[in-house]
């Protein structure tokens, strides 16, 4: 059995995967619906863990890593090599190698669902529409610039100031029935905008509902730089908002691939990458590689 | 990186120092006189015969920011009004002028005369109309009609070569200099002369490996070429840049141990991140083989030079036709389009300057000119030439990570392909 981790620093979370290669226990229940891809039986996820990044970029980096490595029962020194991604990839002490979170995306949504051609990632503070080649290789990608207008951080400051949970807000926007038309995705100002569609008396699930939309229709025209190719996979932490799903839907027109792994995607796609690696490197019969945590 | 350091960059250092110091000579005693002149098109063979010493304000900003000291200024001219998306080498320029701060501590003298030589950028326009303004100088704004079409007019040489005279004349009764036209004879020959080498000099980044980065090693010879272009002092510089390189060529030896990557970078760089721009390339030991922004202040390496036969004539040429900055769009993509091709480049690295609008404008077309019809990979990053406060170092970072994954396994699937 051979084993490999990918660990994902982004600014919000940080996730961790760990891979097996032939057999083990599967990790994960697959869903049913059509859009839901089921992993490969090979090779396939044993853990996953996620902690909030914080201050401490390493130490969150060590913990995912240590907690996914408890959930598969597995002694950190059987991992045979660990990839880092995200913005935190060059703060990961005990990592062997570093690929962006680009990359790692692409790779993760082709594995899950093969016949990606498109992945929107939506994460804590960018959004980034990559288009993928038949085999997960990043044919291009386009990124918000560096304000995080439209990211997590919007949908966070919104629930925010409504008052709700973060994973209230999604459904919750389902229930629009005339959502408002919301003149701006800048994440400060959103604030002002809410406040003055409550005093106008709006409800809050249509203002939310304008939220989502506002989200969809910045990331589409992101999106159509590129351009959109389906199969379209929608990953990173936003994409298990059932709200930001539907309206990325309506806006493109077309249905979106979303995973339960969706939120571990980076993560998923440094582990495929170290899996790789450590092929590569019993193929040459080259010694293991020096672990970094011990 | 095996960053190239031969006696090219001692001897630019002390070129530069021996500018800078005829700069203050000039503020302090009044002689000899100094005129402002902007690097795109510069027509510096004017001021050569007359002797006259150029004060580029765009190398005084951008020494400023190399050198971490562009942010104060630049508030300081915001604090006057200057707007946020305005030019940031001109705040940075107005700033340190009032602030009195100058690139090498010394002092930079009041021009006699701002030549405003507006080729295609009409913030020139403006900033020089401030800097005269400023200063208490005359202004003499020589108006260059764009490039409408492949080559200029008679008409529009004519209209150049007129004000160019006019100019003269300017010079003559504000300074009390009489022109030579044996010494602009003489200044026009020795930049046809620079401007060989340092074409053969470019050419020399088609070899692989290249023996030198012609977007980071390159800015290191454009302050001898704007300043020195016209003097003897420039040809010696050039010939032993372009011997040095040469024999690196010889050795077969790169700008890297193995060169990887090869990439034309359009756009000029974040000089308050220079260093860390830098080594965003040679994580990947990418060479840049060839850049526009090298061809700000003149386009040379597809064969124009200035000719000592018809001195006014040329130089008019080279300020209508044969400089980045006042040539259109279509234009700027084939120069683009033939250094990929002719320099054998694997890709292309744009960098949107934020607060410049007017050349940065158009550049998300350009990018699917390139990906879309040339199908080459490019990349599209934002930060800003001057302002540190535009720079994002972990979110450049990513995306210049992320294409060289790209074009690494773009480069994989490509060998496989051949070895099988």
């Amino acid at each position: 059995m051979r084993f490999a981790a990918g660990v994902d620093v982004g600014s919000t979370q940080t996730k961790a995967v760990i891979l097996a290669e032939d057999g083990g226990q599967s990790g994960h229940p697959a869903r049913s619906s059509d859009h839901v891809g089921t992993p490969p039986e090979s090779p396939r996820i044993v853990a996953r863990a996620v902690v909030d990044t914080g201050a401490h970029v390493s130490r969150a980096a060590e913990q995912a890593f240590h907690a996914a490595c408890r959930e598969a029962g597995l002694d950190p020194r059987e991992i045979g090599l660990v990839v880092g991604t995200g913005y935190g990839r060059y703060k990961i002490a005990f990592g062997h190698a570093q690929v962006t979170e680009i990359s790692c995306h692409a790779r993760g949504a082709h594995f899950v669902f093969p016949e990606t051609r498109t992945v929107i990632d939506i994460g804590g503070q960018d959004a980034k529409v990559i288009r993928v080649g038949p085999e997960g290789e990043v044919r291009d990608f386009v990124m918000n610039d560096k304000c995080a207008a439209g990211t997590g951080r919007f949908l966070a400051n919104a629930a925010e100031v409504l008052g709700l949970r973060l994973e209230e807000i999604g459904p919750l926007s389902l229930q629009a029935t005339d959502p408002v038309k919301l003149t701006t995705v800048c994440t400060v100002f959103v604030e002002s905008d809410i406040l003055s569609y409550l005093a106008q008396g709006r409800r809050p699930e249509d203002i939310l509902r304008g939220v989502h939309l506002a989200i969809a229709r910045r990331t589409v025209s992101l999106a159509r730089r590129i351009p959109i190719e389906p199969a379209i996979t929608f990953t990173g932490g936003v994409a298990r908002n059932v709200g930001m799903v539907r309206a990325l839907e309506e806006v493109l027109g077309l249905s979106i691939h979303v995973s339960p792994e969706s939120h571990f995607m980076g993560a998923l796609g440094a582990a495929l990458f170290a899996l790789d690696r450590l092929k590569r490197r019993a193929e040459a019969g080259a010694a293991p590689e020096e672990r970094g945590w011990q | 990186m095996t960053e190239y350091r031969g006696e090219i960059h001692r001897r630019q250092k002390e070129l530069m120092q021996r500018w800078y110091a005829r700069l203050d000579e000039s503020a302090r005693t009044g002689w000899p006189p100094a005129i402002c002149l902007m690097i795109s098109g510069n027509c510096v063979e004017l001021l050569e015969a007359f002797g006259i010493v150029p004060i580029y304000p765009e190398v005084n900003a951008l020494q400023l920011a190399i050198r971490h000291q562009s942010l104060e200024p630049i508030l300081a001219a915001e604090e006057l009004g200057y707007a946020t998306d305005n030019c940031a080498y001109v705040k940075a320029d107005i700033g340190a002028y009032l602030m009195g701060v100058t690139p090498s501590g010394g002092r930079l003298p009041r021009p006699a005369l701002v030549l405003c030589n507006f080729v295609g950028c009409n913030t020139y326009l403006k900033w020089f109309e401030h800097v005269a303004a400023f200063m208490d100088a005359p202004l003499y704004v020589l108006d260059i009609p764009f490039l409408r079409r492949e080559e200029p007019s008679p008409d529009d040489v004519a209209y150049v070569v007129a004000q160019l005279k006019e100019v003269v004349q300017r010079i003559e009764t504000i300074t009390g200099l009489r022109f030579d036209p044996d010494r602009f004879r003489d200044a026009v020959r020795c930049s046809q002369r620079v401007e060989e080498l340092w074409s053969r000099i470019k050419h020399l980044a088609r070899r692989e490996p290249s023996p030198f980065d012609a977007y980071f090693d390159a800015i290191t010879l454009m302050g001898p070429l704007y300043v020195y272009r016209a003097t003897p002092e420039g040809v010696a510089f050039f010939e032993r840049a372009l011997a040095e390189l040469e024999a690196k060529a010889a050795r077969g030896e790169g700008v890297y141990d193995r060169e990887h990557f090869r990439v034309v970078v359009e756009g000029p760089p974040p000089y308050p991140y220079f260093r860390a721009f830098r080594d965003m390339f040679a994580r990947w030991r990418a060479t840049v083989v060839a850049s526009t922004y090298s061809t700000v202040g003149g386009i040379w390496e597809f064969g124009f030079r200035h000719d000592p036969d018809r001195p006014f004539e040329s130089v008019a040429l080279h300020m209508l036709a044969h400089n980045l900055t006042n040539r259109n769009y279509l234009q700027r993509y084939d120069q683009i389009r033939r250094y990929v091709r002719e320099w054998n480049a694997d890709g292309v690295i744009i960098h949107f300057v934020k607060s410049c609008r007017l050349f940065s404008a158009g550049q998300g077309d350009m990018r699917d000119y390139l990906t879309k019809v040339l199908g080459v990979p490019t990349l599209y990053i934002e930060s800003d030439l001057e302002d540190p406060r535009y720079f994002a170092e972990a979110q450049i970072r990513n995306r210049v990570d992320a294409f060289f994954e790209a074009l690494e396994r773009h480069k994989s699937a490509a060998q496989r392909m051949i070895t099988v």
